[in-house]
């Protein structure tokens, strides 16, 4: 094992054992905002996985995203995760965020979140329920441990 | 004070501006007037601490040529509705009504970006709400703006 | 030397830490002292007014469901209840106490959510963890009852969808017996707890005065003397029936914001338990038409923030003419800028929060009191700029 193996592999411990997450609206309704939040909170606490909600994309790892995204969102979009540092995640949450939901055609709004950065993990539903964003994220720090993210996305459907 | 009782101070405070007077359900009055008489109306109504205004509605009347505005004020239970028309060509132009309620700002702002209606000496025009690189002479709301909408 | 005084502008957000929403604010300051404040939203505008010219009656149900998630119910009903009023078709009183029913359980933990993110911007994480944590109580409640946590769909054209059981009633009356006893809890904290009186007594006030020029409403008008509350003055749904009693403050400041809130709780609770009792019986759903003659209505109802305002027109068709939606966050957000302006930095999130804003429920900008010296902005491009030649140096 070269040393940068053995840095690499202590980056990775790190990275699946403490995740943090910046969150950015995208011009959703708040509904899958409130639900995240709540995941953060007494009942579902996210933090038993390590995953800390942090202010600073420059301190992010992984961006959760919710919501349609609209033409005035989009380049802040970019702009939140050009910011923040590689590796980098991308988790899109709610059925807008994953196909523009109930918003599609409106006149304002681009489209979906993968259409503007690509996206790791989908999590579907209006608004999802906390136990999925979990399960979510659980399968994301998977795929951080997993050399081969392609493959354990397969084999986790 | 009721309801009815209301309305009808409203409807009295303006009876000699009021082009035609409305009752389209029991706690609504629909007054039209003409636009040069707005700033009178909304004075009066402010003078007599008669409600707050709730928001202003632009109408698109295509088939007429005529964009109409109507001014929601509520006090209460009572809605008083003063409603202005203007053509929508070539340029749909009112007077504002900040200088009586200073609140009324947003309202016209966004009464000019999705109507494209010109609201002379409104305090502030910048953008409201739509995007920065938003076409400068394309109205969401009117009924004939063409809007480059994504189909998926 | 330079005799102009610099000015710093500390632009915050779309995205930020305390908030979970998008808005863009630049607060201008002198020292600690704001300047002069102004705010963007935009960020999450969808374009919604349209799109409901171009989906039916029943279609746009579930889109202006969706313009906000953390009051959707009250979105849902002024719709129906406007819509209904154009068909001339009125809902059973029975499907009308459930949808207060519905409606104030929303008011609960819109309530407690708002007790907890103004709490976390006071900097006191904890008071967020226990009223998210009670929160849940409710949201059990409204899963069972709605089969979701947050987007209900209660509500039809011409009633609801779903009945109150008897064992739903059993859940509800005990979820309501834990809630009420913790709110006595809460109201003992944000009336006593030292550092949190630092943060709100005396901050933010509004006045009587104020509450007139600026148009506020809901909750932030009430704490301020003013008894603006749609459910009292004008009753609509089964509110007529059930009659509340308002609560009001006269302090004005963000103690006064968290107490009306907290105390409105307690009338919720009671007004819940009353339904319950009296629930009357009978069918659950009017039969609605699918065209609706060309008309027009107002529709007015009080949100968890305050008064929502619909104007719905038809035109005979089995989709709306025009809807306008007026948002009560859109008429208390002008006073954030100017209640700003005047006070320490650290205040400004507590005084955002003390209104209880809800931008997905905008989806408009404002941009307010701009002041004496020239405003020096620059663009990302500039600032990119600076940096570089700054590090070349």
């Amino acid at each position: 094992m070269t040393w940068q193996q053995v840095v690499d592999d202590f980056k990775t411990w790190a990275r699946v054992n403490s995740p943090w997450v910046v969150h950015f609206n995208t011009g959703s309704c708040n509904g899958c905002d409130i639900e995240i939040l709540a995941t953060l909170t007494p009942r579902y606490d996210l933090e038993r996985f390590g995953v800390k909600l942090e202010g600073s994309p420059r301190h992010g790892d992984v961006l959760i995203c919710t919501g349609p995204v609209t033409l005035q969102a989009r380049d802040r979009l970019l702009r939140v995760y050009e910011q923040m540092p590689e590796p980098k995640f991308v988790i899109a949450v709610g059925s807008c965020a994953i196909s523009g939901g109930v918003f599609q055609g409106c006149y304002n709004i681009i489209g979906h979140v993968d259409e503007v950065l690509p996206v790791d993990v989908y999590i579907p539903g209006c608004p999802p329920r906390p136990e999925a964003i979990i399960d979510g994220v659980v399968k994301l720090l998977g795929h951080l441990k997993d050399p081969a993210p392609q493959a354990n996305i397969e084999e986790a459907n | 004070m009721d309801t009815p009782q209301t309305l009808k101070i409203a409807g009295e405070l303006l009876t000699g501006l009021a082009k035609n007077a409305a009752y389209p359900e029991e706690s609504r009055l629909d007054i039209t007037l003409e636009p040069r008489d707005l700033q009178e109306a909304v004075g009066k109504l402010a003078a007599a601490r008669w409600g707050y205004l709730a928001t202003i509605t632009g109408l698109d009347q295509l088939a007429a040529g005529q964009l109409e505005i109507l001014y929601h004020f509520c006090a209460g239970a009572a809605i008083l509705t003063l409603r202005i028309s203007v053509p929508r060509s070539p340029i749909p132009t009112i007077d504002s009504i900040c200088s009586v309620f200073p609140y009324a700002s947003i309202y016209e702002r966004e009464l000019g970006e999705m109507l494209g209606v010109i609201v002379t000496h409104t305090p502030n025009t910048a953008r409201l709400f739509l995007a920065d690189g938003w076409p400068n002479d394309v109205y969401p709301l009117r009924k004939d703006a063409v809007l480059e909408i994504r189909q998926e | 030397m330079n005799t102009v005084p610099e000015r710093f502008v500390v632009p915050i957000g779309p995205q930020h830490p305390a908030l979970k929403e998008p808005g863009h604010f630049e607060f201008t300051v002198d020292g600690e002292q704001v300047t002069a404040a102004s705010v963007r939203l935009g960020y999450a505008h969808r374009g919604i007014e349209k799109a409901t010219e171009g989906r039916n009656w029943v279609q746009n149900l579930y889109l202006l469901e969706r313009i906000c998630g953390i009051c959707s119910h009250i979105h849902a009903t002024a719709y129906c209840l406007g819509v209904e009023k154009l068909a001339g078709v009125t809902a059973p009183p029975r499907a009308q106490a459930i949808r207060v029913v519905v409606a104030e359980l929303e008011r609960i933990h819109s309530h407690l959510l708002w007790l907890g993110v103004a709490a976390h911007e006071a900097g006191f994480d904890t008071l967020f963890m226990y009223s998210w944590r009670d929160r849940e109580t409710v949201m059990d409640i409204l899963e069972a009852l709605t089969g979701n946590r947050v987007n209900y769909s209660a509500n039809l054209l011409g009633g609801v969808k779903f009945d109150m059981t008897p064992e739903l009633q059993d859940m509800i009356l005990k979820g309501l017996e834990f809630l009420e006893q913790r709110t006595h809890d809460y109201v003992a904290v944000v009336t006593t707890d030292a550092t949190l009186l630092q943060r709100t007594r005396g901050v933010g006030v509004t006045s009587r005065e104020q509450v007139e020029e600026l148009g506020l409403i809901g909750p932030t008008a009430r704490a301020s003397g003013a008894l603006r509350d749609l459910r009292v003055e004008s009753p609509y749904a089964a509110y007529a029936d059930f009659p509340i009693v308002p609560v009001t403050a006269t302090e004005g400041d963000l103690e006064a914001r968290f107490v009306v809130r907290l105390k409105e709780l307690f009338e919720s609770y009671r007004l819940i338990r009353l339904i319950l009792e009296k629930l009357p019986e009978g069918e659950l759903q009017a039969r609605m038409p699918r065209k609706i003659k060309p008309a027009e209505t107002i529709s007015r109802v009080e949100a968890p923030r305050g008064e929502l305002f619909y104007f719905i027109k038809s035109n005979g068709t089995d989709q709306p003419e025009r809807i306008k939606v007026r948002t009560p966050t859109l008429c208390n957000l002008a006073s954030v800028c100017i209640l700003a302006v005047g006070s320490q930095l650290a205040d400004v999130p507590m005084i955002l929060a003390g209104v209880d804003p809800c931008f997905s429920c905008n989806d408009r900008a404002v941009s307010i009191h701009s002041t004496k010296l020239g405003e020096k902005q620059w663009t990302w491009a500039q600032l990119r700029q600076y940096g570089i030649d700054y590090y070349r140096r």
